[in-house]
């Protein structure tokens, strides 16, 4: 459904020199080491390995301020120094690539196209805490990331970047690359930690956290591919470099999956804090609505995101800002919704998405969805029953804020700003048991 | 978890207290204790569905919700750690507007079949819904339904178990059953399917729900969706009352409750009375269905007296005329020490001590013996195993422990409860154990290395960890020097060789040993069972001393019936300990002058025609007793038997007299654990027929042979306090013992060394009577390993020759995972297959012959 040829260097295109992660990403070649490391590629892992200590490396992304890309936007750096240091197990790193995020598709652009930039970051993050196992959980629909890893890895173990004693520094990596079963939990971190142990995919009462006791029970790291991939280049070119860009709390560059009804649909790597109005209306960007038609809603981070209506999108992209107009950054997938869509419609994908992906382990989030679904279902097909928008919201309310992982309340935030925006719009469906928006749209 | 956690690791922060508000209260709790357990102990009360006091909490129901200050969310108190300055509110309105969602969420795909529910009553979802739900419902749509192929209507169950069935409508996946499974009894064969709310709790693909602790699933499931067939649809819990009572089959003496229906004389179930020092809550299933022999219809209800070589019924009065003339014959014409007793280990006290007066003063004979069904070799009350078994030993110190180490113990099928104990200490907090055993048990599944050692060769290992300790430098230099010279071999790679375990091991367990700060070794029946036992528990006090684990830890090994140490205590022996014999002939003013034989030298005698007269109360020698034919002569050359029994059984059949016992449910009884802790077990109902207690009967032969007779009941009941409150532990001598191997005789081609087990459903030779126990193995089995049954090429039931050099037996097939080695297992529990016709009495290991049934 929102499936998006990548268009990617535009940025560099419009006189943007600082991208890093997209520099080389229609390079065909970029995917085998040696056009990796023709482009530079493993010299921050060698940097670090010859003369940087783990807290150095550390202090290094701190200063950078690089902040998780999976969508919750922590800090990465003061992740890691919650790793106990007196701690005689092992540590465990986890590069979350388990990208089911609708809406979302800049990891697997990294994973198919620049692995080793991926194996590099998880290397780099993986000595910055002392671990000597480190996992890839890949998305298990993500065949081809997979593919691209495993080779990646091979060629990683034969260069010598990757095994034991790596560069004569006496330092052992080993990596592994596993695969889930298609849940869209399993992206969050505990779940995905179950994942991996053998579990069933489903979240973890947190604390303990998983950093203190993460996979089988030891102190593990979960890091976005986004995130690990950028570490390389901060250690390149230095915190400070990182940290000159972006605003003043959001750091660095983002890349950005614009799809939904844009003329030029894809992945942006821009500079966090970029206008999302230029975004989607810049020729250089999204090139303005597809055929020309109203712009009526944006989600600007990810399906479980609030709604931002027209006269919103004259915002950065970055953490605050975002929060300031009442949504979220979220992965980072911006998807743009013309007149011709109805709301309903589009909430009834999104919460049959939601209550499909619920793992089943706690109440509200559990039952909450699969009402929902029943309700909106209901109201889409012309048989909404007066009352229904309030059953709604006060099932929302019930859901939000009262689960054991963030899965339940993305499932209802996107509803809950959606009837606040286009209250109308529900009300006429259950009024007049039919749409208000004349050619119901079908996505394509 | 954090409490334990914080308990064990770190002492210090164990006293740490920390002060919160709840409701308005303030309450100073350890640091580690959940907000739901420090609002339990002030006595309000919390609803939950899936929080359980012996698992890890998982926050999935979502029903525990309080409201904490400075906190904007409501949070689930069954996680929340207490913290200082914490202030808590359980009953705000938020809360309650949050619990009454929860209801509602739950609720909506419930079934309301709450009138054909045999959940009703005792059911936690009923009970919360009416102290916190809504009386309407606001889903108009249709509930979901799982409904499987051949399923008629979506009210039919679907059993997953010989004895469980599941209802997946009633379900409220609170996930209870799986994690206990999981977490608590390491077993997998419940699990999760699909996900959200068409999840589901069932079965795992192709198995059955057949473990044996799966009773406690249904005990703790919130609803009606798990229920068991020994219960279901039989009555109404609110017309049943209840009983506390001990379990019967085990050593720990786990605490049960019995339900009852009061005019019909008739238990409907068993379930679990938590005792935190004992059994946590749990219960193995042959103590939750093993109540079932006492309602059995096949119970004997009249005595039986043979009369021209059949047993006829007959009243108590002509039995025990006939009891009291030949008895009195006996006793005139030969003495009493022709006359001779064995008792069951699983008699409550008043019945031991009288039946132990009975033989002291009434026949003045010192034939009488507890144990019927081991090899038994001449011992002392002084000799080192007897040493070993009067140790001290608390169950609840495995919690703590963080040295473990089980020896010749196949914990699952006969310290079932204990395995738990173990299981818990290992998920929460950092314990070491080490399983060492002949063959490969399902309880090692805990242990962080599993030894397994050729069969008869337990000094040597215990000598090899001894030598790997002192050759890695892990003791007392002293000490090692003292000990080399009394044991052999002399090397640990030797000792290693011998018994077959690798050397790595061995110095795993020494360091582990040295290391320990709190240490629990216990030895189980394979050790008890061992013609070699005093030899191997010299081995292990060489090794207490060694390693200094006087002052760390315990060591013991353990009882095995449920009043095998109150028979101990008494002097069911035919030497009691000293000091136990001058108290008993203070209190009768008697000390019989003659020898004292166990149970092995009285069938000896009778054979010799020197025991004529005999008196077995509770117990099935012909079953259990090592050389069945060996039993079977004797007994059958006696002048005059008289057996008392709750069924007829091989044993009662070649009675002269049989009398008809009433069960531990049947009368107020005490019971000695394994710890030595008393236990009262209540009456539940009354005694089937006429069924007597065996006090009772004892106090009946007493008349009939116009003897002196006996005090009251109060004061046998005093009699038997005073005796208990005798100081029974012996001390472990101080020395260094010498250790040699003993030999083991292997026979030629009899060269698999055979185990006889009790089923992991089964105790004894009376759970068979219980139905649902049957329900889960009925038949007998010979239980050998994959390798072997390649060899003898034989697949899972297909029949296998047993033999051994004085007999034979033929029984199906029992491939099982857990065992590696070329050992066979035979559980003796089922009456239909004489299992000790193949046991060999002198033998230190039963070795036998397999061979594939040629059809």
């Amino acid at each position: 459904m929102f499936y998006s040829p990548v268009i990617t260097n535009a940025a560099e295109a419009a006189g943007h020199k600082d991208l890093h992660l997209f520099k080389y990403i229609e390079d065909p070649q970029q995917h085998k080491i040696e056009t990796y490391e023709a482009h530079g590629g493993y010299k921050a892992w060698k940097k670090v390995l010859k003369g940087m200590s783990a807290d150095q490396v550390i202090e290094e992304v701190k200063k950078s301020g690089l902040r998780g890309r999976g969508g919750a936007g922590f800090p990465t750096g003061m992740k890691w120094g919650f790793v106990p240091k007196a701690s005689t197990k092992p540590r465990y790193l986890c590069c979350n690539a388990d990208e089911s995020e609708p809406g979302t598709c800049k990891d697997r652009v990294l994973m198919e196209r620049d692995p080793h930039g991926v194996i590099e970051g998880m290397a780099i993050s993986a000595y910055a805490i002392d671990c000597h196992l480190m996992f890839i959980y890949i998305r298990g629909e993500f065949d081809h990331c997979r593919e691209r890893m495993e080779q990646a890895m091979d060629e990683a173990y034969a260069r010598g970047h990757l095994g034991k004693n790596i560069n004569g520094s006496g330092y052992d990596l080993e990596m592994i690359v596993h695969t889930g079963g298609g849940a869209y939990i399993c992206g969050e971190e505990t779940a995905l930690l179950n994942s991996i142990e053998g579990e069933r995919g489903m979240s973890r009462m947190r604390p303990p956290f998983p950093a203190i006791e993460g996979l089988y029970a030891c102190p593990t790291i979960v890091n976005n591919v986004e995130s690990l991939a950028s570490v390389p280049h901060i250690i390149n070119r230095g915190g400070d470099w990182y940290a000159s860009l972006g605003t003043e709390k959001s750091k660095g560059t983002k890349i950005f999956s614009l799809s939904g009804h844009v003329k030029r649909p894809g992945n942006y790597e821009v500079e966090m804090g970029f206008n999302l109005k230029k975004l989607i209306f810049d020729p250089e960007y999204g090139g303005g609505m597809l055929d020309d038609k109203k712009l009526k809603g944006v989600i600007p981070g990810g399906a479980s995101t609030p709604f931002l209506t027209p006269d919103m999108i004259d915002v950065g992209l970055d953490y605050e800002a975002l929060q300031t107009v009442g949504s979220m950054l979220g992965s980072g997938a911006i998807i743009v919704i013309n007149e011709d869509a109805c709301i309903v419609w589009v909430i009834k994908k999104l919460i049959h998405f939601f209550r499909h992906e619920s793992c089943g382990k706690c109440t509200p989030c559990r039952e909450g969805t699969g009402w929902l679904e029943k309700i909106i279902n209901r109201i889409e097909l012309g048989q909404g029953q007066p009352g229904d928008i309030e059953k709604i919201e006060d099932v929302c309310g019930n859901i939000l804020g009262r689960t054991i992982c963030p899965l339940g309340d993305a499932a209802v935030m996107p509803i809950q700003s959606a009837i606040k925006q286009w209250r109308d719009e529900w009300l006429y469906h259950i009024e007049h048991k039919k749409c208000m928006v004349k050619t119901n749209f079908e996505f394509k | 978890m954090a409490e334990a956690t914080a308990k064990k690791d770190t002492p210090e922060i164990a006293e740490q207290m920390v002060t919160l508000t709840i409701d308005g209260k303030e309450v100073s709790v350890p640091k580690g204790t959940t907000v739901l357990q420090a609002a339990t102990q002030m006595g309000i009360h919390v609803p939950t569905f899936c929080w359980h006091p012996k698992l890890k909490p998982v926050g999935a129901c979502r029903m525990c919700y309080v409201e904490v200050e400075k906190m904007p969310k409501l949070q689930v108190s069954c996680a929340l750690e207490a913290m200082d300055g914490m202030v808590v509110y359980t009953d705000s309105d938020t809360v309650k507007q949050g619990r009454k969602a929860i209801i509602e969420f739950i609720l909506l795909n419930h079934p309301l079949d709450c009138p054909t529910c045999d959940k009703g009553g005792e059911c936690d979802l009923q009970n919360l819904t009416f102290a916190h739900g809504v009386d309407d419902s606001r889903f108009d749509f249709q509930k979901y339904r799982f409904v499987d192929e051949g399923m008629t209507t979506t009210f039919d169950d679907k059993r997953i178990g010989p004895e469980i069935v599941l209802n997946r409508n009633r379900c409220i996946l609170c996930y209870k059953c799986v994690r206990a499974n999981k977490e608590a009894f390491g077993e997998y064969d419940l699990g999760v399917y699909e996900r959200g709310n068409t999840a589901e709790i069932n079965s795992a693909p192709g198995e059955e729900v057949d473990n044996p602790y799966s009773g406690n699933l249904v005990e703790i499931c919130p609803v009606g969706a798990l229920t068991n067939s020994d219960w279901r649809y039989k009555i109404r819990v609110w017309l049943t009352t209840t009983t506390p009572s001990v379990c019967n089959y085990s050593s720990s003496g786990t605490n049960i409750l019995f339900f009852k229906e009061e005019h019909k004389n008739k238990i409907y179930r068993v379930t679990s009375r938590p005792n935190d020092d004992i059994d946590d809550g749990w219960l193995a299933d042959v103590t939750r269905y093993g109540y079932q022999v006492v309602n059995s219809p096949d119970r004997l209800k009249k005595p039986l007296i043979k009369k021209e070589g059949k047993q006829v019924e007959a009243s108590w009065k002509e039995a025990l005329d006939v009891i009291g003339k030949r008895f009195g014959e006996i006793k005139a014409k030969l003495g009493g020490v022709c006359v001779g007793a064995l008792v069951a280990p699983s008699l409550d006290n008043a019945s031991l001590y009288a039946a132990s007066r009975l033989m002291r003063t009434a026949f003045e004979s010192n034939n009488i013996d507890f144990r019927g069904d081991y090899r038994m070799l001449p011992d002392n009350p002084e000799s080192p195993f007897m040493i070993l078994a009067s140790q001290p030993f608390r169950i609840a110190d495995i919690d703590d422990s963080d040295v473990i180490v089980s020896f010749g113990s196949d914990l699952v099928k006969e310290h079932q409860n204990e395995y738990l104990r173990i299981r818990k200490a290992c998920n929460f907090s950092n314990t070491s154990v080490f399983s060492i055993n002949p063959y490969a048990v399902k309880s090692a599944d805990v242990a962080r290395q599993e030894l397994v050692y050729k069969p008869g060769t337990e000094e040597i290992v215990i000598n090899g960890i001894c030598l790997a300790a002192i050759e890695d430098d892990l003791v007392d230099r002293n000490l090692a020097v003292g000990l080399k010279s009394r044991i052999a071999p002399a090397a640990a790679a030797e000792a290693a060789r011998l018994c077959g375990v690798e050397i790595g091991a061995l110095r795993n367990v020494a360091r582990a040993l040295s290391e320990g700060k709190k240490v629990t070794f216990f030895t189980g029946e394979i050790i008890t069972r061992s013609r070699e036992r005093d030899l191997i528990a010299t081995a292990l006090f060489n090794l207490r001393k060694l390693f200094k684990m006087e002052s760390k830890g315990q060591m013991a090994a353990l009882a095995r019936y449920a009043n095998s140490k109150g028979a101990e205590k008494l002097g069911l022996l035919p030497e009691p300990k000293p000091a136990l014999k001058s108290k008993l002939t203070s209190i009768w003013g008697h000390d019989p002058d003659c020898p004292a034989n166990i149970t092995d030298a009285m069938m000896a005698q009778i054979k010799k025609e020197e025991i004529k007269g005999f008196f077995i109360m509770g117990a099935n020698p012909m079953m259990l007793y090592p050389d069945r034919e060996f039993v079977k002569e004797g007994l059958e050359k006696l002048e005059f038997l008289v057996v008392c029994d709750l069924f007829e059984t091989e044993t009662t059949e070649l009675a002269d007299v049989v009398l008809p016992l009433a069960s531990w449910a049947e009368y107020d009884g005490y019971y000695v654990n394994l710890e030595g802790k008393t236990q009262k077990a209540l009456r539940a109902v009354k005694p089937m027929g006429e069924a007597k207690p065996g006090y009772a009967i004892v106090n009946s032969i007493v008349a009939a042979l116009k003897t002196e007779v006996f005090q009251s009941d109060e004061q046998i009941h005093s009699q038997v306090k005073e005796l208990l409150k005798l100081e029974s532990v012996i001390p472990i001598p101080d020395e260094f013992g010498d250790v040699h191997p003993a030999s083991d005789d292997r026979g030629g081609e009899y060269n698999v060394a055979l185990y006889v087990i009790d089923d992991p459903h089964h105790s004894g030779y009376l759970t068979e009577k219980a139905p649902s126990l049957a329900n889960f193995v009925s038949e007998p089995y010979i239980e050998i390993s994959f390798e072997v049954a390649a060899k003898l090429k034989v697949e899972q039931g297909d029949s296998v020759r047993v033999e051994s050099e004085i007999g034979k037996v033929i029984l199906p097939a029992k491939i099982s995972e857990h065992i590696t080695n070329e050992v066979a297992l035979l559980p003796r529990n089922f009456a239909s297959t004489g299992v000790t016709s193949v046991m060999m009495r002198k033998r230190r290991v039963d070795r036998v012959k397999l061979s594939r049934v040629v059809e």
